[in-house]
């Protein structure tokens, strides 16, 4: 259902920053739908098999990494690509991001062309 | 355990010295014994020989005193026979000799006197007695040989057997004290001859023994002392030599090992707790850059993504929504202040680290400044769903003497450290004043701390747990400046938590420091 117009999965308890997000995004042409914490994000996954999730790390109920790890579990969540979006900048956070099984990583302060960039690079490895 | 202390007690405790000069003393008389009762062994020996030589000499003038007087009988009775028949006179020389015989008896009999000792002196003193009156009778027969024309009186033929009969006593007595004298040396040299084979044979044992005592005592201790070096060397720092084992060089030894061990062990320690705190104080270090680069990153994310979305929106040249306009600019302006509060936190800490935060006192109403913070800080409360209560007690407030911006920076770390640990809970804010003190207190009832945890939380840089930074943000700031800011202000902070009972964080100031008199 998503094929023609694929739709983006932000995960965010910031309501600024989601906020600020989701309206950049929908500037830029994307369908965006939002939840704020891991739990959600994996349900909201299963529903609506989005093309990209935007993940934030420090997420309650259940962290991003902890939501990586189990999506990658997932069969049915495993092809879905995951970008990491998290304020802990140094390497070992990045590394252990791709370690839980993101497909990319991004760091806030968002630079939103570079995001834009990630996010069509991985829309285009899945076509 | 009692048993082998009393055992230990027992064991002669000596110094390696007074073992070696036990040792060589003991060998020394062992020694002495030998030679004493070889020397006694010699002498009786000696002895022996004495006696057997007295012995045949006394045999032998006995024997020749009895030839001597037979002889001179003989002579005696030829003579007389003669001076019956012939009446011939004997001349000078024959009488001469015949006296020069007699003083030879005479000279036997002594000589004969000079050995035997008291066990013959009885037979001696009869044999002499009855020999000089003999001697006697003979010597009168010759002085009258001569002088008168009768026939000389011959001795009388019981006093030469009376002699006869002494002399054979005393030779038999002497021959039965000989025997006996010889039988006891021969006891004697036999005794000695054993005594010394025994005790020979003992020397060579105790010797052994001694040497043996001496090795494995020596080599215990030393053993002692090695294992002592061995243990501590391979890292057992607690491990002692038991000093109360040896007394003396090695004991003085395991003593100074011991100290030097306690010293080393305190050093050791002393440098490990001190790499420890290295280690925790740079580990803290890392985590609070961690932290802070994660807090400037999350507002910046808001300044320049809004900063950028409106860039865009004024761009596009479309129709402005004004209302959102100003939200967002709302949102930028939050951020940006956020941001602030942060760096100002870093920079108080440090301030107050080097010594350089000051105290600016001012007269003011404590009552409005709760008030005030509480309300300007409401927006905090809707983040996690909390009510908060305000309980000031209007009737003892007053108006108070202090830093009023240190007292807000107090107020606001605790509240906002309420409002982010607790969830669909209750804060409360309560203050009174008494004589001397403004007492505030900020209560929740949110996810409360363990016992180790308030005993670190007041640290600069530390928060409860290692991944309270990431679940709640923060830097680990807040209390530390708390708790500096209630010192400079000669005040304290008090806290009382349970693990999911809430916190209670209890301020106490002083109302008027000037006005407070000394030592109260
Ligand atoms: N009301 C509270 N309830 C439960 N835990 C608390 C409370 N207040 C403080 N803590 C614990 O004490 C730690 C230290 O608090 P502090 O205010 O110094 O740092 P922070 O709030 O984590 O960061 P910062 O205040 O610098 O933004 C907190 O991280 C938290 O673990
Ligand atoms: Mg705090």
């Amino acid at each position: 259902m998503t094929d023609i117009d694929p739709s983006i999965l932000l995960v965010e308890d910031n309501e600024v920053n989601r906020d600020m997000l989701v309206r950049r995004l929908q500037r830029a042409g994307h369908h965006v739908s939002t939840v704020g914490d891991g739990e959600a994000a994996l349900e909201a996954m299963r529903q609506q098999q989005p093309a990209v999730v935007l993940m934030d790390m420090n997420l309650p109920i259940k962290d991003g990494w902890t939501a990586c790890q189990e999506a990658q579990q997932d069969p049915s969540l495993s092809s879905i690509p995951i970008i990491a979006l998290t304020a802990h900048a140094m390497e070992e956070d990045k590394r252990r991001a791709l370690e839980a099984g993101c497909s990319d990583y991004a760091t806030k302060p968002v630079d939103f062309p570079d995001l834009l960039a990630k996010i069509a690079a991985q829309l285009d490895a899945r076509c | 355990m009692r048993a082998a202390d009393a055992v230990s007690q027992l064991r002669p405790r000596l110094s390696l010295r007074g073992r070696l000069y036990l040792f060589s003393g003991a060998i020394l008389m062992l020694f002495a014994f030998n030679v004493g009762t070889s020397l006694w062994g010699s002498f009786a020996r000696n002895e022996s020989s004495i006696a057997y030589r007295e012995a045949v000499t006394a045999a032998q003038l006995t024997a020749e005193l009895e030839q001597n007087l037979q002889n001179k009988r003989q002579q005696v009775l030829v003579l007389a026979t003669l001076r019956e028949t012939t009446e011939e006179p004997l001349d000078a020389a024959a009488l001469n000799q015949a006296y020069a015989d007699l003083e030879i008896i005479a000279e036997r009999l002594r000589q004969l006197g000079g050995f035997g000792g008291e066990d013959l002196e009885a037979y001696y003193r009869r044999l002499h007695d009855s020999v000089t009156a003999l001697l006697g009778e003979w010597r009168q027969f010759y002085e009258r040989y001569n002088e008168t024309t009768q026939t000389p009186d011959i001795e009388s033929a019981v006093s030469y057997n009376n002699t006869q009969q002494r002399l054979q006593e005393l030779d038999q007595r002497q021959s039965f004290v000989a025997v006996q004298r010889a039988n006891a040396i021969d006891a004697t040299i036999t005794l000695t001859d054993q005594i010394t084979v025994l005790g020979f044979i003992s020397s060579i044992a105790i010797t052994l023994a001694l040497v043996f005592a001496m090795i494995r005592s020596t080599n215990a201790s030393l053993t002692r002392m090695k294992r002592g070096v061995e243990r501590f060397g391979s890292g057992d720092l607690t491990y002692r030599i038991d000093e109360q084992r040896d007394s003396g060089e090695i004991g003085d030894l395991a003593r100074t090992f011991n100290d030097m061990s306690t010293k080393l062990q305190t050093a050791i320690e002393e440098m490990n707790t001190a790499r420890a705190d290295a280690d925790s104080a740079n580990a803290a270090k890392s985590m609070f850059l961690a932290n802070v680069s994660h807090e400037l990153r999350t507002p910046l994310n808001a300044i320049i993504g809004y900063s950028e979305m409106l860039q865009d929106e004024l761009g596009d040249g479309a129709q402005i929504d004004r209302e959102q306009f100003h939200h967002d600019l709302a949102t930028i302006i939050f951020s940006g202040k956020q941001l602030l509060t942060l760096i100002n936190d870093i920079l108080d800490l440090s301030k107050i680290e080097t010594g350089k935060m000051q105290v600016s006192r001012e007269i003011f109403s404590p009552a409005g400044l709760l008030v005030q913070v509480c309300d300007a800080l409401s927006p905090l409360l809707l983040q996690n769903n909390n009510r908060l209560k305000l309980d000031i007690d209007k009737d003892s407030m007053r108006d108070m003497n202090s830093d009023r911006g240190k007292l807000q920076q107090i107020v606001t770390n605790l509240f906002s450290n309420a409002c982010k640990f607790t969830k669909d809970g209750e804060i409360t804010v309560s203050a009174h004043m008494s004589e001397e003190s403004l007492i505030v207190s900020v209560a929740d009832t949110g996810i409360g701390m363990t016992q180790a945890q308030q005993d670190r939380v007041f640290e600069a840089f530390t928060q409860a747990e290692s991944n309270t930074g990431v679940k709640y943000g923060g830097t680990g700031l807040g209390l530390a400046i708390v708790r500096e800011f209630c010192a400079m202000l000669g005040g304290r902070v008090a806290l009382e938590s349970q693990p999911d009972q809430g916190s209670n964080f209890r301020v106490t100031l002083p109302a008027d420091p000037t006005s407070v008199p000394a030592g109260a």
